[in-house]
């Protein structure tokens, strides 16, 4: 096959992870968007078939391959479900690096003002925040998003103890947005005896959403800066699966001897409870548990969710092996279509596990809780599920 | 490329490839291991994967009509909660189609007590390869005239394309025991293998994996398989209680005689799980060990397991090459693996001879090319090795009864010169 | 090799003759239409091989089925084709695509078939299949051979796959439901309802039948005649049909003057009359629960086979592609299939 050589790209993909793929397809049925489309080009061992054939000169990385790659969620379900260990992962966001300046001039644009400009700067999130919460109310803002009620006042501080043996890593969106949420969790880790710090200066944004744009300059800066933040080594106890996520991966981003030893201290809220007794009153609701994907399928440890809930709750699992909800950070504005059919399937799967027309779903996720409310289900973090049941009867 | 949705759409897209005299291939999820589902010739690629509804299912009757995109193991999960199961459950069984397995014959580690799929599958609706569309077999026990369906189910797509099929439910066994049972020595486990079967026992599954490959696949599920073993057996029976106790106790009973160091058995689902998610990724996770793998599928005589198996590692270590092995011993049906990194120049010539000195090996102990993997593209030559040419004579009328014009997946099943007269045919204008 | 010598004759003999048909013990000679004026050939008989450690016997097409099942038993294991005359050939069987009585708990008949060697219509020796437990090698030709009534090849040697005599077997009798009955035990090897009475076959550990008896609450089935013969008369038929409609088809058969059991959860129900009428009439009931009817012995006037045969332009390609003659079995099966009858297509 002939084609423009101007056309070709390095990709810097490591040939090694490019080989690994032996094209089994057991990834294919744990594929969001090889499940809702049927087609090969949107499933990982297609999308890595493609990224060989640009690798090695057979075809050009043309607009139809770059959409292949755009319509990745990266959710990685392909990555726990590969019996090869394919770093599916890593040759995607290599991909999207390599494909960075390829974008559109408006999407840049997007994008510049995004990550640049909001995400990594604290104030302006929050104040932009307000005049989105007053959009909200003249309703400007089409619930569809499945933005979480906003509030116009600034929201109330977090309070940190003195000396502490946690810290709590507030972020960005989900401190402006959810702040509720991280209070939750406060509440229910000290309830565990836990004297809980907060991030000093520095911890605006953990860069998850930047690598997976292929900024991977920036997120190396970003991640510096949240570094800087948690002094000392105790363990850091993140409520959003997808920083979770990427702050356990700091050491292979940044590929420091300190980043590594800062991602061995990150801990999802759920097994830092789990490792600790924590008094809860039982209860009958059903809660249905939806497994992120980046608590599942990158950090694997989504089972201490559900253990720690089942002391409160009715708790149920969706039997789909925790296939993706569609959210994908800002894949849900990117890809409106596909993430759309996704959440279809996995809202059906959630329906088919509660059993019931009354049920909570829990997220440890505030991208997929956003997600799955705008589908209209009441969407709970666990440490507000948790927050409900605490104390004795 | 196509991606029909309904029957109408496939017979559609049939017709449009006879108007072109175009020829068209079935895919499903493309984990066929011999090429059956490869395009030749510009051929029009039908997809199925967007047929993929379960129609009906009767737990009753025992039976689901299901589109062929449906999902192995989707079925067999979307119908646990009546209490069955559909028993062929090859390696692949999460992401390979009803469809694609009704194509291949497909096994699978439980169809030594079960059958494979043809003894599952009691229907088929059919889009002929001239684009009409026909019902083969029936719910009923007997239908009149020819088993066409018999003769339909492993024809790898060359007979036309299963757009609605009917199969079988099995009832859930109420007792499920699994055993895992480790040796020092190869030879040792294939006679254990050999002795169980001779015992009169036919377990649910009887299933061998060697060194390597059972740390390869520890790796990934770590389910405790044990690292240092030169081969281990995982065998599986299920039942009515009494028969399962007096088989399990007669299968552990075999495999310490014949010197196996421990007989581990699964204490609950999750741990069975475990060990059957073990040793259905395997194919998949020997890319831990070298990117690339060869793979054959003959299956031997179960008395032959011993002479086989050593022969298949002297052969691999002739030509220098890793050999793997992990197969479905109960039914003889090997799966050995040669695993190498193709960059390596030269290496895909000593893979192929390599694999064709297995190939006649196993023939010479009166074995067949394939058990289960179906013959493709990939063992299409080899079809000489086990079949005359007036066998391969009868089985190309068989299959031009069905496809006269020939569009059906061609070049797959049968060499070149299968038809008597082929070979001999001289072109027109040819100086002779 | 002597039995290559026979096949070289008999190849011969195939090739030479212009009609030509293979007899067998003729206990089902009645299934199909008659053959007229085709040279008759009997094929040999004998075990040719059977290994007990693989399960698998090599059978040459004419050997009964009493010296199969002799033979087999000597180490203790069988092949359940359990004809309704233990004098029928294997070939016969397999020609006549007749499953074994046991169907239910151990599968049709073409399950049981591995490999096939026929002569073909031209006298040429020609084998499918393959010799071991499990095979995908080529086309699955002997399930095409299974019913196919020796229109295809005249079957010389089979191969058949062997399994253990179960340790127990035992008939009991139920006056339940016969279809909670067909729910409650997945493991039966067969149960036969005549319309007020049901027998059940278990067979497998006696642990295991005690435990089923006691569940369901079987009772032993009385002393007398064995209670799996089945109906038996001159004029008989056999019926196809959904399991689901059996109780449908029960109720269109009990005003007629015929015996008859029926085979639950496989759809094979047995019919004996000794008035061809009935064997004509049960067809009818047939057809309206969507199956057909085999007649299997007597009624002459009554059509063989009395439905269209599926993908008939397929099955007709089939039998000219084997035998472009049509010497084979002549009249045995119709040369252009019978139109649909009315209530078939249900």
């Amino acid at each position: 096959m002939k084609f423009d050589l101007r056309l070709q790209l390095d990709l810097h993909l490591n040939p090694d992870e490019l080989v690994a793929c032996v094209g089994c397809g057991l990834c294919l049925p744990h594929c969001p968007t090889y499940r809702v489309t049927g087609e090969e080009i949107a499933s990982p061992r297609g999308r890595i078939a493609a990224m060989r054939a640009v690798a090695d000169g057979r075809a050009a990385p043309d607009a139809a391959f770059f959409g292949a790659m755009d319509a990745c969620i990266q959710c990685r379900a392909c990555e726990a479900a590969c019996p090869s260990n394919v770093q599916f992962g890593h040759l995607m966001e290599d991909t999207r690096a390599a494909q960075a300046p390829e974008r559109s001039r408006w999407q840049r644009a997007v994008e510049f003002v995004a990550y640049r400009g909001v995400l990594p700067r604290h104030r302006v999130l929050t104040s932009g925040t307000r005049v989105l919460a007053v959009a909200q109310r003249l309703r400007l803002v089409p619930t569809r998003f499945g933005l979480p009620q906003l509030s116009v006042r600034p929201p109330t501080p977090l309070a940190p103890d003195p000396d502490p043996d946690a810290y709590l890593f507030t972020g960005c969106v989900m401190d402006a947005w959810q702040r509720d949420v991280h209070r939750s969790a406060l509440r229910v880790m000290r309830a565990t005896g836990a004297r809980v710090g907060l991030p000093g200066a520095g911890a605006d944004c953990c860069g998850a959403l930047h690598v997976h744009a292929g900024r991977h300059d920036e997120a190396v800066a970003l991640a510096g800066r949240v570094m800087g933040a948690f002094p000392g080594d105790a363990p850091i106890v993140v409520d959003s699966a997808g920083c979770g996520a990427a702050l356990a991966d700091y050491g292979r981003l940044v590929g420091t001897a300190d980043a590594a030893a800062f991602s061995a201290r990150v801990v999802d809220f759920s097994t830092f409870v789990a490792g600790r007794s924590l008094a809860t009153r039982p209860g009958s609701a059903t809660v249905v548990v939806q497994d992120p994907c980046h608590l599942r399928h990158v950090q694997r440890a989504h089972l201490p969710v559900a253990a720690v809930l089942a002391n409160g709750y009715d708790v149920k699992l969706t039997a789909d092996d925790g296939l993706c909800c569609g959210a994908g950070g800002a894949y849900s504005v990117f890809e409106p279509e596909l993430s759309l059919a996704v959440r279809d399937r996995k809202v059906a799967a959630i329906r088919t596990a509660a059993g019931t027309d009354s049920f909570v779903v829990a997220s440890a996720n505030p991208g997929c809780a956003m997600h799955l409310s705008a589908a209209g289900l009441d969407v709970r973090h666990p440490a507000e599920l948790l927050e409900q049941r605490l104390g004795t009867d | 490329m196509c991606f029909p949705e309904s029957t109408d759409d496939v017979a559609f897209a049939v017709q449009i490839a006879n108007q072109f005299k175009m020829p068209f291939v079935a895919r499903g999820s493309g984990t066929g291991l011999a090429g059956g589902a490869t395009p030749l010739d510009g051929a029009l690629v039908i997809v199925t994967t967007r047929m993929n509804r379960i129609i009906e299912v009767d737990p009753s009757a025992r039976y689901a009509w299901v589109e062929p995109g449906v999902l192995n193991l989707d079925l067999t999960r979307a119908v646990t909660y009546l209490g069955v199961h559909y028993a062929p459950d090859p390696s692949s069984q999460q992401a390979c189609t009803i469809g694609g397995n009704v194509g291949t014959n497909a096994g699978g580690p439980h169809c030594l007590a079960a059958g494979v799929t043809s003894a599952h599958v009691l229907a088929v609706d059919v889009v002929l390869p001239d684009g009409s569309i026909e019902r083969l077999g029936s719910l009923a026990p007997d239908t009149p005239g020819l088993d066409l369906r018999g003769g339909f189910v492993g024809s790898e797509g060359t007979m036309g394309i299963a757009t609605r099929i009917a199969v079988r439910l099995t009832p859930n066994p109420p007792e499920i025991r699994t055993l895992l049972a480790d040796f020092t020595a190869i030879d040792d486990a294939s006679a254990a293998v050999s002795a169980i079967i001779a015992a009169g026992i036919v377990p649910a599954a009887l299933e061998m994996m060697d060194a390597q490959i059972t740390r390869a696949v520890e790796d990934f599920v770590g389910a405790g398989f044990p690292r240092d073993a030169e081969a281990v057996l995982l065998v599986e029976v299920s039942g009515l209680l009494g028969g399962v106790e007096i088989e399990s106790d007669a299968i552990d009973r075999v495999c310490r005689e014949h010197g196996a160091r421990t007989v581990r058995v699964a204490v609950d689902p999750d741990e069975r799980a475990l060990l059957w998610k073990g040793r259905k990724s395997a194919f998949g996770a020997v890319a831990r060990i070298a990117p690339d793998y060869y793979l054959h599928d003959a299956v031997v005589p179960r008395t032959k397991l011993v002479p086989v198996i050593r022969r298949v590692y002297e052969i691999a270590e002739q030509y220098e090459l890793i050999c793997m092995n992990v197969f479905h011993a109960g039914d003889g049906n090997l799966h050995p693996l040669l695993v190498f990194d193709g960059r390596e120049p030269g290496i895909w010539d000593r893979v192929h001879a390599a694999g064709d000195a297995i190939l006649t090996a196993c023939i010479e102990a009166g074995g067949v090319l394939s058990g289960e993997h179906g013959i493709g593209l990939e063992k299409r030559d080899a079809m000489t090795l086990v079949f005359d040419a007036d066998d391969l004579d009868l089985q190309a009328r068989v299959r031009d009864a069905f496809d006269p014009d020939g569009l059906a997946n061609p070049e797959k099943i049968l060499p070149k010169g299968s038809r008597c007269g082929e070979i001999q045919r001289v072109p027109e204008g040819a100086w002779i | 090799m002597a039995a290559g010598a026979r096949w070289a004759e008999l190849a011969s003999t195939v090739a030479a003759a212009d009609a030509v048909v293979a007899v067998g013990a003729g206990t089902h000679a009645d299934i199909g239409g008659a053959v007229v004026g085709a040279t008759e050939v009997t094929v040999p008989a004998g075990i040719v091989a059977f290994e007990p450690a693989d399960m698998t016997a090599t059978v040459n097409a004419g050997t009964t089925f009493a010296e199969l099942a002799h033979a087999l038993a000597e180490a203790g294991q069988e092949c359940p084709l359990d004809p309704r005359d233990a004098e029928a050939t294997v070939g016969g069987i397999v020609a006549c695509g007749l499953s074994g009585a046991r169907r239910l708990g151990l599968g049709p008949l073409r399950n049981q078939l591995l490999e096939v060697t026929f002569v073909t219509a031209d006298g040429r020796v020609v084998r499918g299949g393959g010799p071991t437990v499990k095979n995908v090698t080529g086309y699955d030709i002997p399930r095409l051979f299974t019913g196919s009534l020796g229109t295809l090849g005249i079957l010389v040697q089979v191969i058949v796959r062997t399994q253990p005599i179960a340790a127990a077997s035992q008939w009991f009798r139920s006056v339940r439901d016969p279809f909670d009955l067909v729910a409650a035990l997945p493991d039966a090897a067969t149960i036969r309802w005549d319309g007020t009475e049901t027998h059940i076959l278990l067979e497998g550990h006696q642990a295991d039948i005690d435990a089923q008896v006691c569940a369901v609450a079987l009772e032993p089935a009385l002393p007398g005649p064995q209670p799996g013969t089945l109906p038996d008369g001159p004029h008989r038929g056999r019926i196809s049909v959904e399991p689901n409609r059996i109780s449908e088809l029960a109720d269109g058969l009990r005003g007629l003057d015929a015996r008859w059991a029926a085979e639950l959860g496989v759809g094979t129900v047995h019919i004996a009359a000794d008035d061809p009428v009935a064997v004509s009439a049960a067809r009818d009931v047939a057809h309206h629960c969507g199956g057909w009817l085999l007649r299997e012995a007597g009624a002459p006037e009554l059509d063989p086979f009395g439905a269209s045969f599926p993908a008939a332009a397929v099955q007709r390609r089939l039998r000219t592609a084997l035998d472009p003659t049509g010497k084979l079995s002549p009249g045995r099966v119709p040369a252009t299939a019978p139109a649909s009858p009315v209530g078939a297509a249900a």
